[in-house]
């Protein structure tokens, strides 16, 4: 395990600039992002520049409809002082050149596109149903033009070669886990291949946005991934903050990062829990819940909600913790946490089923565009809290913390020093003062992308609004929807049946965040 | 062997106390409203439907029904209706029948 201190500033923001900007326009900077406007023709070259500098990833890419449907692609650049830019394209017609060939991350978005705004990659590759259930119909429309013809289903043969066949799990789970189908193909103990189905729990949540004041839509944007509610809903927060010129005072944005790390800590303690669950470890897996039940409990006393639910709104917060409970009670719930660790670290039984199970290695991280503890844990530096020019994550840089074996044991490694440094960070935010103060919003047009680090990884909002500073379009990417194309990879890294518990858990990722 | 199991038994107590001490964070978190019906009007009931983001309300001509197992405490009721809606402070919702969730609260607010 290595931390990574803040990197100094550098050029790589500059040359992607410059030579997307070559190929297009340079068209607005909203928050400090700079979109570009990229001619149709021009969009296969400027994914190959773009995908080929070094230091950038594709992070996002999604559609929004008018006359035309237009493409935009959300590049991170993270060699040195990291950021994004977005590109934007008119698309005329129902095709766009075959994006995920060139940058792989992009499939998966490909699929949801097609999904929701009937256009599709050239060439004809097949693309999965993704978001909308077969059965949806009118209760969940799509966003924009519905695909000429239905998404394929990916459903393998239950067969396959005669030696492998396919061992349906889902989508009904054991116990509160979330709807989640996979298609397990086996040779009877070795995972061949492993798909899944996410659409069980689509609920429409940036269809729902649509028509709606900001003020009103945090309310569902929090939603859309529960368990990261402040993570999602501080990135759609400066999403409308970039849209709209305002900034949340200094002490209400300490306010969010002290929610934002005491949502690591126990989403970080739940995840202890189930891979102790995954391993048969009920002792550990007791010991990990009471300390998951003292920093839920702590979230309570201090935010008024378990799981930190309406903490952030609109240009800043509504409400402040109780800083004095934290203070008090924060070394007992995290000393919880940290015993059970230590006494994890040490059994032998638990180590064992960690190491070297569920690998993947940095190049996969890069081009999966993997993010959070996932993609850190195969060496990759990536962490959103990085990118901010002002703000608490600017005043208290964070030590991101890595690891380079990519497997179960390096994850779990990596949220064990990141469960330290949110206490180290919590203690600083606190030092220099919290506050329930926010920046009036107002109502007009506007665009801007925001972001937050979620336990998950990095988590981001594109927000559209009109004269009324009513919401057009909506994009919410949660890290889930990032990390779940690189759970079958690391699943078939010479892994058996009884791997992908453990595998899923040191993911810890949700339904929702994918299926939203 | 434990002395707490011993004294169990001797006790005829097999189980700990539920709750095995009261949670002080209890009173400041959210919970399903509880309504004032000499407060309702079948109009503020409408807006009340109206912000409700789940299924948890309607109405059916003069009577409110409020389905706690819909609700989510997310308060937006409350918010339009302030002195009709309080929190209930009740988190203990266990039923054995999903139909003992659902209240009925008579509308017995005059219209203005």
């Amino acid at each position: 395990m290595t931390a990574v201190e803040p990197r100094a500033p550098g050029g790589i923001r500059e040359q992607l600039v410059r030579t997307l900007a070559d190929l297009g326009r340079l068209r607005a900077q909203d928050g400090g992002v700079i979109t570009i406007r990229i001619p149709a023709g021009a969009l296969e070259q400027a994914t190959h520049a773009a995908a080929g500098t070094p230091g950038v990833r594709l992070a996002d890419m999604f559609a929004a409809d008018g006359d035309n449907t237009v493409l935009r692609l959300v590049w991170a650049y993270e060699a040195d002082e990291p950021g994004y830019v977005i590109t934007e394209t008119e698309i005329d017609g129902e095709q766009y050149p075959p994006l995920s060939d060139i940058a792989p991350a992009a499939f998966v978005e490909e699929c949801e596109i097609y999904e929701q705004f009937g256009i599709r990659p050239a060439g004809g590759k097949p693309l999965n149903r993704l978001m909308l259930p077969p059965h949806a119909a009118t209760e969940l429309p799509t966003l924009g033009h519905e695909p000429s013809r239905p998404p394929e289903e990916v459903h393998a043969p239950h067969t396959v070669g005669g030696q492998a066949f396919e061992f349906p799990f889902g989508p009904v789970r054991q116990v509160g886990v979330e709807s989640l189908y996979y298609g397990l193909v086996t040779s009877g103990e070795e995972v061949v291949d492993l798909y899944l189905f996410t659409w069980h729990k689509h609920r429409g949540v940036e269809w729902r946005l649509r028509g709606k004041a900001v003020p009103e839509a945090i309310f569902l944007a929090e939603r859309a991934e529960g368990l990261s509610a402040v993570a999602v809903g501080w990135a759609f927060a400066a999403a409308a903050e970039a849209a709209l010129g305002v900034t949340p005072p200094p002490a209400a944005a300490r306010t969010r990062a002290v929610a934002l790390e005491l949502e690591r800590l126990y989403n970080h303690a739940a995840a202890t829990a189930a891979l102790c669950q995954a391993t048969g470890l009920s002792v550990g897996q007791a010991a990990a819940e009471i300390a998951l039940e003292r920093l839920l409990r702590l979230n309570a006393s201090s935010f008024g909600h378990r799981y930190l639910f309406g903490v952030v709104e609109p240009g800043g917060v509504g409400r402040a913790p109780d800083a004095d409970v934290l203070r008090r009670e924060l070394p007992g719930a995290y000393g919880e946490l940290r015993r059970v660790a230590d006494a994890l670290l040490s059994t032998n039984s638990f180590v064992d089923r960690l190491e070297a199970c569920g690998i993947l290695t940095a190049e996969q991280a890069r081009r999966l565009g993997l993010v959070g503890p996932v993609g850190r844990a195969t060496g990759l530096a990536t962490d959103a809290r990085l990118a901010v020019a002002a703000g608490p994550y600017a005043d208290h840089p964070v030590n991101v913390i890595t690891a380079v074996s990519g497997d179960v044991f390096g994850r779990f490694q990596v949220m064990l020093g990141e469960a330290a440094e949110s206490v180290r960070l919590i203690t600083q935010f606190l030092d220099e003062g919290t506050g329930a103060d926010r920046t009036l919003v107002p109502s007009r047009a506007g665009t801007g992308l925001g972001w937050a680090e979620s336990s998950r990884g990095e988590v981001l909002a594109w927000v559209a609004l009109d004269g009324a500073g009513r919401i057009t379009r909506a994009r919410l990417r949660p890290g889930s929807a990032r990390n779940w194309r690189g759970f079958d990879d690391a699943c078939r890294s010479q892994n058996v049946f009884t791997d992908i518990p453990i595998i899923e858990a040191s993911f810890w990722l949700t339904a929702a965040g994918m299926a939203r | 062997m434990p002395v707490w199991f011993v004294r169990g038994l001797r006790r005829g107590v097999v189980t700990t106390r539920y709750p095995a001490r009261p949670d002080s964070s209890a009173a400041s978190l959210p919970t399903p409203p509880a309504f004032r019906p000499r407060e309702l009007t079948c109009e503020l009931v409408d807006r009340m439907i109206a912000v409700c983001p789940g299924p948890a309300l309607r109405r059916s001509d003069k009577t409110l029904v409020f389905d706690a197992g819909a609700c989510t405490a997310c308060g937006w009721c409350a918010r339009v209706a302030p002195g009709a809606v309080a929190s209930s402070g009740e988190f203990e919702l266990a039923a054995t029948d999903r139909s003992a969730l659902v209240k009925t609260i008579p509308i017995l607010g005059e219209q203005q």
